[in-house]
Order: structure tokens, then sequence, then C-alpha cells
């Protein structure tokens, strides 16, 4: 096994070293195949997509078809998880619901990271002045509230070519994205800050490794952990703050479900026909569980000392 | 590092004109105006009510208005609450805020911080598997359910606590910990993190290697370092945490800032959304200044130029 | 979580300040442990015996200044601590009580023509620092009113008083013409115990305006010397059977008897508001034992109804508030009367009612609601829930539109952010399609946005709902449906109405004017520009302690807020 961590030159040859021909990328794979944990995670993630993928051939009901006879009905063998306060089928509509939850907690998270990673890893490799801009910049996005800055994108993106991009879904990708991008920002700078001091790094530019290698291969890694839970952290998040905007009109409509939506709605009846919260809730627990151990398990994976 | 400070500090007042100004034109530009009733009010009374508050003025005259009397420390007048201050509301409400978030984040680091180490420490052990469990329920649940909960328990079924108000200390634990809630969890995952990723650096392994004890390198290596996010993300959460929340505040009735802000927007309160924006803004960044002064107490080498 | 009684839209009055906005965050409304946790005993702090209530206004009220308040919160505290020269008795009738008799043109109180209105005052009145209430404080308080840079909100309610408007409307006047106009308004203290106020022409229903809020009297003296604090306790000097004691701002009001009434002395010495918004938190403060009275979250009336413990302490009260769906009548397709006809009648008022919102409420056919002059229980029959007639009316109107089948409507409908208005919305959708299988889009609006597109007459088809201000069809009718009116949001326009609204508004025999008030809404139902849905009914839990609430079709933020007088706490 090569440390790359080593502050030895056999580092900069590692890349043309001849040993079996393995990417970083081919080794993360296969070590997270063998995580138990990880791969219950992407199981769990896939059974919820196929399910709002495939909701139609799963469920007979429509997620939309009320039933004013059968209100707030709790869970049964007809309906598996009761009625709304429409006499609508839950069951379906938490299926349907993934299809907008999903990708929003996901979705969003993938901006975060394309725009966090690079402008919070710049700024701390960089530092002096470009470090001071951006910072100030986070600073002016981080001094509006959240949900003000998300409002504001979401009425500019319609104007543009993602207005109608997915009925307007992707709008709310973006939207979010664009705002919560800035923790992750933050996070890996104050991580690269702190590293870039660090002697191993160090003796990789004394030997003159270029600033985005050195980034690229030795600060990033050593900083994915955090970063990772803070887009777990992210997903949940995502799902409820669609919910908060499809309630003034933005994003996706009613009757369209959402998992948000549905705890929002629950609340009022919460203890009367407490599975109007709990069915949506479950969801996003599991969701975020399985992102939690895909996330451990792909930290770990990418982990560039545990390379065997 | 004094230079350092006072260059922030000048940074900062850019920042608060930046975010005033764009706050002043996006409360403006928004749908709907503060006279938008549902009854709605003959064009006299709109005129008068215009006028008492400037309204009628052109859009920059007022913004110019706003900032030289905010300069000298007059932040107007609330357009719902037309008889009080913004200044005497901010007042009012910030030290609810502020002792109730103080509260909640002593609550999300004495809980959230030892548990990500205990669980770093002891990976894949029960106490690991616990704070997974803990983090992944108290971040899927939105904290009006949370706190709905709680009260139903302790108010309603154990009589521990009263449901609502503010000023005693009874009243401050259980919106405490509805606000704790997910800053705890988010905390524990995050110091498990940070935890790992030091560990297994290679300094640590030759602090090991040169014999010192396993306490020594957990305390002096590793949980200094370890320690970076966590300050990252305690920032913000210590700003968000202390200039109120909106859920929390309104569930259990305690008269806060941070319903006062979405009551502001949702009614268009001009006068007490720039009040709040310029205040929660203001917080902010003293608290990411704060927090930039302290990586470089923790971690030595970092510098700023 | 916003504070959203029913989040629906109601009048100036009733209608609460929901935080839209942030609309999410709010919509979260509530609901009690029925059946999953045991209620437990409630505890009190206060001692067995005392008369001290304790109710929820849900929430800070904007400011209880009586000549500047518009919001039912505000009228909750307001009737506490003032009385006006007239009030509403329990029944809504116009009572003298300030004044010594109602003016009538027997006793002269009302001039033959009827614009001048002479009011003689009791003079055994104080307020409660002791002074006495005179015709001079009334004039004060109904002239400031009208001041034109203090930008009332009831103003313009006032405008049959001779001048009135004129000086209202003098904001950008100079000071000198300003004081001229003030002078020329027709309200003088002829006497230290007598009030005239002269109206530019007759208006029958200027005593119901003499009842209301914003011309009870305030002192000249103590909002001279305390300016914009003069509403905090201590500064807040009013004439009614309550002080206001202590207001610790967002968090609670507190009230105790006034020592010096004049009047009989209420029975309980301490009244406690409380400013929980939340539903579910405001009935979890009841079960707590920190509310005598609270409502229920919306959406489980029904479970409250089934459950032993609670269903005995439901107290319920029909409101004179109207709920209905409001056509853009000038837009395509809604201008076409026979859609809106099909529509009206293809819409199941009784499931909704009955099922949707758990029998609270009674189904609208017609506009002005029951409990008030001007209900008709015979009107509106024709809009009756009946599919087969629905789908004629609906293929006579895309014969007329020229559409090839309802597909080709492109329906939309406006509605603000609530978790109820929500439902509502989608209970439409599924009658428009079930019944009509017409696809209606729904287009939900942060609430402040979507006032204001309706306030322009930008939408298409929205929801809206009207309280009285005072139990007469001249509040339910010119205002709404008069060609231009500034509460005409149907853009409704029938010269044949507009013309009955000018004489039924001056019409002195009440006989006469009732009959062209009840012709008047015939016309507006014939011509559907609403579609009613349902009177509004309160509904509340009240302990079994808590006896003699008398709650009205007009009460403020509080049922039973209008007579806390009569209320006694038998522990």
């Amino acid at each position: 096994m090569t440390d790359t961590q080593q502050p030895n030159p056999s580092e900069m040859a590692e890349v043309t070293q001849a040993r079996p021909h393995r990417t970083l990328l081919n080794d993360a794979w296969i070590r997270l195949r063998r995580n138990r944990l990880a791969v219950a995670g992407a199981i769990i993630i896939l059974i919820f997509a196929l399910g709002a993928i495939f909701a139609p051939l799963i469920t007979k009901y429509n997620f939309a078809k009320q039933d004013l006879d059968s209100i707030f009905l709790q869970p049964s063998g007809v309906h598996w998880l009761g009625t709304d306060e429409l006499g609508r089928d839950v069951f379906a509509r938490m299926l349907y619901g993934a299809r907008t939850s999903l990708a929003v907690g996901i979705f969003t998270q993938l901006i975060v990271l394309l725009i966090g990673l690079p402008i919070g890893a710049f700024a701390g490799s960089k530092g002096g002045r470009v470090d001071n801009l951006l910072m100030r910049f986070v600073d002016i996005m981080y001094g509006f509230p959240d949900i003000l800055l998300i409002i504001l994108l979401s009425a500019v993106l319609r104007g543009t070519v993602f207005g109608n991009m997915g009925g307007g879904i992707f709008v709310i990708f973006l939207a979010i994205g664009l705002v919560a991008w800035v923790n992750v920002s933050r996070l890996v700078r104050g991580q690269i800050l702190s590293l870039k001091q660090r002697d191993f790094v160090t003796a990789a530019r004394a030997m003159g490794g270029k600033g985005t290698y050195i980034t690229m291969r030795h600060l990033l890694p050593n900083s994915l952990g955090p970063i990772i839970v803070s887009i777990t952290f992210g997903v949940p998040r995502a799902i409820f703050t669609e919910a908060a905007l499809s309630y003034i009109g933005i994003g996706v409509k009613p009757p369209t479900p959402s998992w948000g939506a549905m705890i929002h709605d629950g609340y009022n009846v919460m203890f009367t026909a407490p599975h109007l919260v709990i069915v949506p809730a479950v969801a996003i627990a599991l969701i975020m569980l399985a992102f939690t151990f895909l996330g451990d398990g792909l930290r770990d994976a990418l982990d560039p000392r545990s390379r065997r | 590092m004094g230079k350092y400070v006072i260059r922030r500090l000048l940074w900062m007042v850019l920042v608060l004109f930046v975010v005033a100004f764009v706050t002043f034109c996006l409360m403006h530009l928004v749908p709907g105006g503060p006279w938008d009733r549902d009854k709605a009010l003959p064009q006299t009374v709109v005129d008068n009510l215009n006028r008492k508050y400037g309204l009628d003025q052109p859009f920059l005259i007022q913004f110019k208005n706003y900032i030289f009397n905010a300069v000298r420390g007059d932040l107007g007048v609330s357009y719902i609450y037309q008889d009080r201050s913004v200044t005497s509301i901010i007042m009012g409400g910030f030290p609810v805020s502020a002792t109730l978030g103080l509260v909640a984040f002593l609550i999300a680091i004495l809980v959230g911080v030892p548990l990500g180490i205990a669980a770093a420490i002891k990976q894949n052990s029960f106490v690991d598997y616990f704070a997974v469990i803990f983090a992944t329920i108290f971040a899927s649940m939105p904290n009006f359910v949370l706190g709905i909960l709680l009260m139903i328990i302790f108010s309603v079924t154990l009589h521990w606590f009263p449901t609502s108000g503010w000023g005693s200390i009874r009243q401050i634990i259980m919106p405490a910990f509805a606000l704790a809630a997910l800053p705890a969890a988010y905390m524990a995952r995050i110091s498990r993190a940070s935890m790992l990723d030091v560990t297994r650096q290679d300094y640590i392994r030759t602090a090991r290697a040169k014999g010192l004890t396993e306490r020594v390198v957990l305390v002096r290596h590793i949980l200094r370092n370890a320690m970076i996010p966590v300050i990252t993300i305690a920032g913000p959460e210590l700003a968000g945490l202390v200039t109120g929340s909106f859920i929390v505040e309104s569930l259990f009735s305690v008269p806060g800032i941070g319903r006062l802000f979405v009551q502001s927007v949702s009614q268009r309160d001009y006068g007490l959304i720039m009040g709040t924006v310029l205040f929660y803004a203001f917080a902010i960044a003293i608290i990411n200044l704060v927090v930039d002064i302290l990586y470089g107490m923790i971690d030595p080498r970092i510098r700023y130029d | 979580m916003v504070k959203h009684n029913d989040g629906l839209k109601v009048s100036r009055r009733d209608f609460l300040k929901t935080a839209g906005a942030l609309g999410l965050l709010a919509a979260a409304g509530s609901s009690i442990p029925l059946g999953i946790f045991s209620t437990g005993c409630s505890k009190s702090n206060a001692p067995a015996g005392a008369q001290e209530l304790s109710v929820n206004l849900a929430g800070e009220p904007a400011q209880i200044d009586p000549n500047r308040a518009s919001w039912a919160a505000e009228r909750s505290v307001i009737s506490q601590v003032f009385e006006g020269l007239l009030g509403f008795d329990k029944t809504l009738t116009v009572i003298p009580v300030v004044a010594k008799e109602l003016p009538t043109v027997a006793n002269k109180g009302i001039s033959s023509d009827g614009k001048t209105y002479t009011f003689n005052l009791k003079n055994n009145v104080t307020w409660s620092d002791g002074t006495k209430v005179m015709a001079k404080d009334f004039a004060y308080s109904i002239v400031r009113m009208l001041d034109p840079d203090l930008a009332t909100e009831y103003a313009s309610f006032y405008y049959p008083i001779a001048g009135a408007e004129a000086y209202n409307g003098a904001g950008t006047k100079t000071a000198a013409e300003k004081a001229a106009l003030k002078a020329a308004v027709g309200v003088k203290a002829t006497g230290d115990y007598t009030l005239q106020v002269t109206l530019g022409d007759a208006y029958p229903v200027f005593l119901q305006l003499m009842s209301l809020w914003p011309v009870y009297p305030v002192r000249e003296d103590v909002i001279t010397a305390q300016g914009d604090k003069w509403t905090e306790a201590g500064n807040y000097i009013g004439n009614g059977p309550f002080i206001l004691t202590e207001w610790v701002h967002q968090d609670h009001m507190t009230f105790a008897q006034n020592p010096k009434y004049w009047g009989t002395k209420p029975k309980l010495t301490k009244i406690t508001y409380k400013m929980i918004t939340d539903a579910n938190a405001a009935l979890a403060a009841y079960k707590n034992g920190e509310l005598d009275m609270s409502g229920v979250p919306v959406g489980t009336e029904k479970a409250t109804m089934g459950d032993a413990s609670l269903s005995p302490e439901i107290v319920r009260n029909a409101d004179l508030t109207t709920f209905a769906f409001q056509f853009n009548v000038h837009v395509a397709p809604y201008d076409n009367l026979n859609l809106r006809k099909a529509i009206s009648t293809a819409v199941d008022r009784a499931s909704f009612v009955d099922k949707v919102r758990g029998g609270v409420g009674k189904v609208a056919l017609s506009w002005i609601p029951p409990g008030m002059p001007g209900y008709d229980a015979t009107l509106g029959t024709e809009y009756s829930f009946d599919v087969t007639k629905a789908k004629a009316l609906l293929a006579t109107a895309l014969t007329e539109l020229k559409l090839a089948d309802a597909s080709k409507l492109a329906l939309k409908f406006q509605f603000s952010d609530t978790a109820s208005n929500k439902t509502i919305a989608q209970f439409l959708q599924g009658q428009m399609k079930d019944n009509l299988n017409i696809d209606l889009t729904l287009e939900p609006m942060e609430s402040k946005a979507f006032t204001q597109t309706v306030n322009s007459a930008k939408h298409t088809w929205a929801w809206f709902g009207w309280g009285a201000d005072y139990p007469d069809p001249d509040n339910w009718l010119p205002q709404l449906f008069g060609t231009g009116a500034g509460n005409n949001h149907t853009t409704y326009s029938n010269p044949a109405f507009d013309a009955i609204c000018k004489t039924a508004g001056k019409e002195l025999d009440n006989t006469k004017r009732l009959q062209e008030w009840a012709d008047a809404q015939k016309m507006v139902i014939a011509d559907a520009p609403i579609v009613t849905m349902f009177y509004r009914e309160r509904f509340n839990l009240v302990k079994p302690y808590f006896k003699g609430l008398t709650p009205t079709g007009m009460d403020g933020q509080i049922m039973g807020d209008q007579f806390w007088t009569n209320v006694t706490i038998e522990k």
C-alpha cells in the first residue's frame, strides 16, 4: 500500500507506478460494495426511486382522487397507509410524493456540492484577497434569511430557460441549491485553511506540486467527512424547504404531493389522524438514514489512506 | 490581528449596506404592500398611510432617508405595531431570543459534541449507532412536530412545564430542547466525521508512534484539530439560534424576534423587515468574524494576510 | 406556524393576520391528543372561587387605539376598556350605552330629514381616572379619527358625516386649510352632555356606525401628553368595565376591574389574554388548564365531537361571516353566466360542510348570512347540488363560448397559502373534475401577493370571505357588488343594482329599505358572480366552570369577548 500522505518522493511517482491498474474511483467502488451499511443505504434509495418511477404499477389509487366518504381512514387492507383529509390514499401520495421529494433532496445537494466545494476549496487554498472577497460574498448570502433568498431566486429563475424545465421543479432545485452551497463552502474553506499548513502539504508544495493538484489530491480527500455529513443533513432540509415553497405558489402545485407538504398538511390533525404525519416523516427519515450510510461508506471508500 | 479585525469590521459596513439595499429593493418589488388588506382600504386612506410612512417619496429618496436615519440609530416605526419603534421591538424581543438561543446552543454543543466524539472513538459500537439514529430522527422531524410532542408529554400528560409564555426557567426548557434537537444532531454527526478524519491523519500516527499516551493524543492532537468544522458550523448555528426561530417561538408563544421577522415579511411591515434583516446580518457577520478569529486561536498556523 | 384560525380570507375586522410569506413555516395548524394521551386533570394557578379568566387572543394586537384599530384582536381589547355612545346587545340590536337613549325622530334625537343626530349623554359616566366622560371627548375622538395625518383605516366608514371626507382627504393641504376643514366637520359638542352630528345626506344605518369602536371616546389630554405611548398599560385611560393593567408585548395582557366604572361591576376580577398562535399549542394549553377556552385545529372537529371527555365542553356559535368563491366576471370565460351557474350547481356544498369541514358551519346558497336582516332562506335554491342540471348548463355555456369541450376552458383558481385553503382548493378541483370533467389549475399564492392580485382584479377565480362590520345589508351589498366599489373584486357591474343601492342607502322607511336590499341581493344571486359556500361557525372548547359565556355573531378574536361582563367562574 502506498500511503499518499507520506512526504516522500514516492508519492509523486505513485500515479505512474507499475502496479495493478486501478484508478482511485475504481478502488473506491470496490470498497464501497464491500460496505454492508452503504449497500443497504443504496438499496433503500433504489427502492424509493423505483417506487416513485413505477408508482402507477404499484398502487391502483390515483394520488389526486378524492373520496369524501372515506376521510381520515386509519391504515387498513384497503388503504395500506390510510386516507387523508379529502379521502385520498396516503400510500399513493407517499409514492408519488417521492418523485418530488427525492428529486429535490438529491438534486439540490448535487448543486450544493458542485458550487460549494470548488468555491470553498478555492477560497481556502488561495487565501488572501480571493478568500476575503469570496467570504464577504458568503457573508452577504448569510446575511439574508434563507427563505427570502430562495423566493427571490425562484422569481428570477422562472424568467430564464430553467423556468419550465420539469414543470417548474428545476427552479426549485436551483433556488435551494444556489442558497445552500454557502454552508458547504465555508466548511470546505475552514478545513482547507487548517490542512494546508500541515507538513505533508508543505512537503508536497516544496516538491513542486501545483495548487490545484494539492487541493484535489490532499486537501479535499482529507476533509470529506464533515462535508458528507453536511450534504446528508441538506437532504431533509431541502425537502422541507420545497414544502414551504409549494405553499407560496412556487414549485409543485396541489394536488401533486410532496413529503414535506404532507407533514405540514397533516400537522393540524396530528393527534386525530397521526398516520398523516408519521408516513411522510418515516419516509424522510429512511431516506436520510440511507444517505447517512451511503455517505459514511463513500467517505471510507474515498479515503486515500485506506487504499489497498 | 488588530488590523485584520478592523478591516473585517469595515467590510461589515459594506456587507450591511448591500444587505440593506437588496432587502429594500426586494420588499418593494415583491407583490403586495403593507396596505393590501383583505378588505380593501379606500384610496384616500391608503394615501394618508403612504404619506404618514413616507411611501409617497421616490424609491431612492426613501432608501436614502432610511439609511441616514439608521446611521443615527433610528430604525423607524413598525407598520404593523404602529405605536412602537422598530428599535424598541427588536430590543424587546432580542434578549428573549438570545437567551433561548444560547440555552439551546449550549444544549446542542453539550449533547452533540460529546456524543459525536464518543461515536468516533467507539466506531460501529452501540454508541455510534445510537448517535446515527438520534441524528436521523431529529433531522427528519420538523421542530413543530417535535415541539408539540414535547408539549403533550411534558405539559398535558406530566404537568411538568407550562405550555407557553416566557419568564421562568420552566418556560425555557421545552422550547430550548425543541430548538436544540437539530443542531445537536448535526454537531454530533459533524464532530464524529471530523474526528475520524483527523484520527486517520499521519501526524496522529506519528504522535502515537512517539509513545504519547492515548489521552494526550486525543486531547492535544485529535480534539483540537477535529474542532475546526464544528466551529465552522457552530458560528452560523449560533447566529441562527440567538436571532430566534419562527416555528419554536410561535409554538411556545415565546415573545422573541424570530416570529417578528416572519410576521413582518408576511405583513409587509417594511420598517420591521429592514430592522430584523439588518440585525440578523449584523449578528451573522460578527459571529463569522469571531469564528475566523477562533480558527486562528485553535490552529495558530492559520494566518490571514 | 402561523396564526390561522381558519386561514380563510375574511373582513378586515375578522381577518387573522396570517403570516403568509413564509407560509409554510406557518402552515402548521394544530391539534390535540385525542385518544393518544389521556388528558389528566387540569390544573389552574388560580385559587378556588377566584373570578379569573384566561383566554387566548392568538397574537399581539397591532395597536389598541380605538380610532385606529381595524383588526379582530384589537377589538377584543378595546371592548373591555371603552364604551361608546351606543353599542350592540347580545342579539346585535343597537342600544344606548353612554347615551341616555337611542336618538329617534320621535324623541327629537334625529331630525326629520334624517341628517342631524343629537345624542344626550348620561352624566354619571366616568373615565377610569375618575373624571367625567363628556360630549367633548366624543367630539374629539370622531374628529381625530378623521385626521388625515393619523391615517386611520376605518375613516371612510364615517364619510357620511358632513365634511368628513374632505377633511380626511386633505393630507396634502396646508396646515391652515386642514384646520379649516377640521372645523367644518359636522361633529359638535353643543353642551357638556350633548353631542350633535350632522350628516351630508340621510344615512339610516348611522346609529349602527355610532356603535362601533372607531368612535368610542378617547382622552385628548392623555393622548397629547403621552403621544404614541398612550396605549401602554397605565396610560390607557378608558370608560369601560375593565382596565388594562399589564401588556407584555408578544406575550400576554392582563385586565382588572375598573374601580371607577359607572355601571354594574363585572364579576371577573382578572382577565388574562394569552397570545398563543398555534392551534395545537392552544389546545394543549387548554388541556393543561392554562386556558379556560380554546379552539381546536381545523380538521379535528369531528374527532373532538366523538371524544367522550371533550364533547361536553364544545360550544358552537354562528358567525356573521360568509365564505364564497368569486369570479372575475370581466375575464373570459368567467364572463359567461351559464358557465358560472353550471359551476355553482356542480359544487356539492353539503358534502363540503359535513365531510371536509367536519360539520362545522352552515351551507350557504345566498350571500347575507342568517342572524341578521337581509338573510333570505329561499334565495339561491336553484344552485342546489345537481350534476345533471350543471352538465346541461355547461353544455349551453360551451356552445355560447364556441368551445368544443370542457378541456378548452383552462380554468384557473387562486388562493392564499394556508393549509385549510389548500384543502378547499383541492376540494373544488375534485368537484370540477368529478362533476363537470373540467381540469382546474390551482394557483396557490403568498397571502399578500394574493390580496394584491385580487384587489387589483388580476385574479380569475378566488376564495374569499366577508364578515359583518355591522349587521345590516348596507355592509354586505354596495361595498361588494356596486360598480367600482372598493371591495368589488368580482368586477360585477349592474346598473339596476347600482340604482337600488343609491336609494336604499338613504331610505328612511326601514321596511321599504330592507325590501330594496332584498331585491338587490336577488339580482346578485341571479347573476352568480360568486359561488357562496358556507356561513362560518365558531367551534370552541369551554371549561365547565366557565359560566355566562355570551357569544354573538360579531365577536372579536375571542368568542364571547363582547360580554365578559356576564361571565363568572364557578369552580
